[in-house]
């Protein structure tokens, strides 16, 4: 609440600026501000400011593509999605390759509940701009919301190759694997969240869960069948550096961790 | 050998200077014209192939470079799904790239377009140079303040057949050409730094246009991505994470 009644308050600030100022700079600036403030009161619902706004845009610009985009973006914010669709759906008839309305379709199935949908309108999406790794990253995140992990591990894989180094795809790639199970997905997780640690300096609380959660998953499927020594101590390391963690930021909820770490025989 | 030539004043008044005023004025003017002739739809609308090619090439770039990220199997069958010879994404048949080429050729846009800018390049060039040839020939306009060896008389006494002038000595036709070449900086500064009418580098631009069309690069990726082996770095990934997690703890 408090959040919207401060942009509340910028809205009415960069309006009142807008329509007072007679500086060289503002008319430089003028539209794009405007075209700012369009986007910004649909965030927060003020539904009649950025129909002003759009409505000074569209005087000034008639026929603009920009201005097109907003006024769809109008309907969306009111939930009439019919129209939203026809709008998008003009502007692509001159511009096919136009990314945002694109994105902007994905996005209103998904604020249909359409998840089916929007998986399918990302797939095509994807298959003409397959170097876009934010639709990587949206469809990833929808397939797990669907719970079709196998396609989901497809596209964190594609993430991870976009950006080795980003370390929360590393994590969510053994998230993943962990969810699905079985002794090579368990082993493979182990080794992203390994990574994810090596990325983050050990910084990241939940890498250093998933190791113990994989160490004592596996050991648990290996159970007597000691056929190949894990030999590393990295599970030892990882349940010690919790709780170093914990003993340095949460001290009240040690005995919590302590016992949880007995139960998976780690410390 | 000849000594001191003395050069006529009236020589730098009325050859020097207004060759080079007239070939600034030159450049200038070609700028406009060429400005005036670029075809007003500077951002048609692109092909959906070559746009798809693009995005190919950069997704199998990430591929080949940070291949030893993901598992061996998912490697293995992205590979198959670039290269393979029947529908990889990567894999270009041979009649297709030549008829990529040849509807290149065909293109009347393309020829258009070439057209144009051959005509503003070529043109005032041929009409420059008679001018020059018929106003201008066989004066030795300017003398440069260093000694040069005599593999230097074609390129600075162009237009004038004595061997025995030194060479430092600089003929009109010679002068025209120097301008013709090295008036690129002074354009930079009259009409903006990338408004620059190079004559080089407009050439290598017609040179090179036909080759680096995207079927080329989506090959040259095909092959580089054959060749590479998948090494997975994750397993030294574990001993690495045990060590920051070493240190983490002695702190």
């Amino acid at each position: 609440m408090a959040t919207v009644e401060i942009e509340d308050g910028r809205i009415e600030r960069s309006r009142s600026w807008l329509t007072t100022s007679s500086n060289v700079e503002a008319i430089n600036i003028e539209w794009t501000l405007y075209e700012q403030v369009a986007a910004a009161a649909m965030d927060c619902q003020r539904l009649d400011v950025a129909k002003d706004c759009i409505g000074v845009l569209s005087k000034q610009f008639p026929g603009s593509m920009r201005v097109g985009r907003l006024e769809a973006l109008l309907f969306e914010a009111k939930g009439e999605w019919a129209d939203a669709e026809r709008a998008y759906a003009l502007i692509l008839e001159n511009n096919p390759f136009d990314q945002i309305v694109h994105k902007r379709k994905i996005a209103i199935a998904k604020a249909q509940g359409d998840m089916a949908l929007a998986v399918e309108y990302l797939n095509k999406y994807l298959e003409l701009f397959m170097a876009d790794h934010d639709a990587w990253r949206e469809l990833a995140e929808t397939y797990v919301a669907l719970q079709m992990y196998k396609q989901a591990l497809f596209c964190y894989e594609e993430l991870i190759l976009a950006q080795p180094t980003v370390p929360l795809y590393h994590l969510a790639y053994a998230e993943v694997l962990y969810t699905m199970g079985g002794l090579e997905n368990l082993q493979t997780a182990r080794k992203y969240y390994a990574s994810t640690i090596q990325l983050t300096g050990g910084k990241n609380t939940r890498a250093l869960f998933g190791v113990c959660l994989c160490s004592s998953a596996i050991s648990q499927l290996t159970k007597g069948r000691n056929k190949e020594e894990e030999s590393s101590e990295l599970q030892s390391l990882a349940a010690e550096a919790l709780l170093k963690e914990y003993k340095q930021r949460a001290p009240s909820k040690e005995a919590l961790i302590t016992n949880l770490l007995k139960n998976m025989k780690l410390s | 050998m000849a000594e001191e030539l003395v050069l006529d004043t009236a020589i730098r008044d009325w050859v020097l200077v207004p060759l080079s005023v007239v070939m600034v004025l030159i450049g200038v003017l070609r700028y406009f014209v060429a400005k005036l002739m670029r075809s007003p739809s500077a951002s048609p609308s692109p092909d959906p192939k070559l746009v798809k090619e693009g995005q190919v090439v950069i997704r199998a770039r990430n591929l080949r470079m940070n291949a030893q990220y993901i598992p061996a199997k998912a490697f293995k069958s992205r590979k198959v799904y670039y290269t393979n010879e029947e529908n990889g994404l990567l894999h270009v048949p041979k009649e297709e790239a030549q008829k990529a080429q040849a509807a290149m050729f065909s293109d009347p846009n393309m020829a258009m377009d070439m057209m144009k800018k051959n005509l503003s390049m070529i043109v005032p060039q041929t009409l420059t140079f008679a001018w020059v040839n018929f106003f201008f020939s066989g004066f030795v306009a300017a003398k440069i303040p260093f000694p040069l060896t005599p593999r230097f008389r074609g390129m600075l006494q162009n237009g004038i057949d004595l061997s025995t002038v030194d060479v430092s000595y600089v003929s009109s036709r010679s002068w025209y050409f120097l301008n013709l070449f090295g008036l690129r900086g002074l354009f930079s500064l009259i009409l903006g730094e990338e408004n620059a009418t190079d004559d080089a580098q407009k050439m290598m631009q017609m040179g090179g246009g036909f080759g680096g069309n995207p079927t080329m690069s989506l090959a040259a990726e095909k092959d580089s991505l054959d060749i590479i082996q998948h090494d997975w770095a994750l397993p030294k990934m574990e001993h690495h994470a045990e060590e920051v997690l070493r240190k983490l703890l002695k702190k």
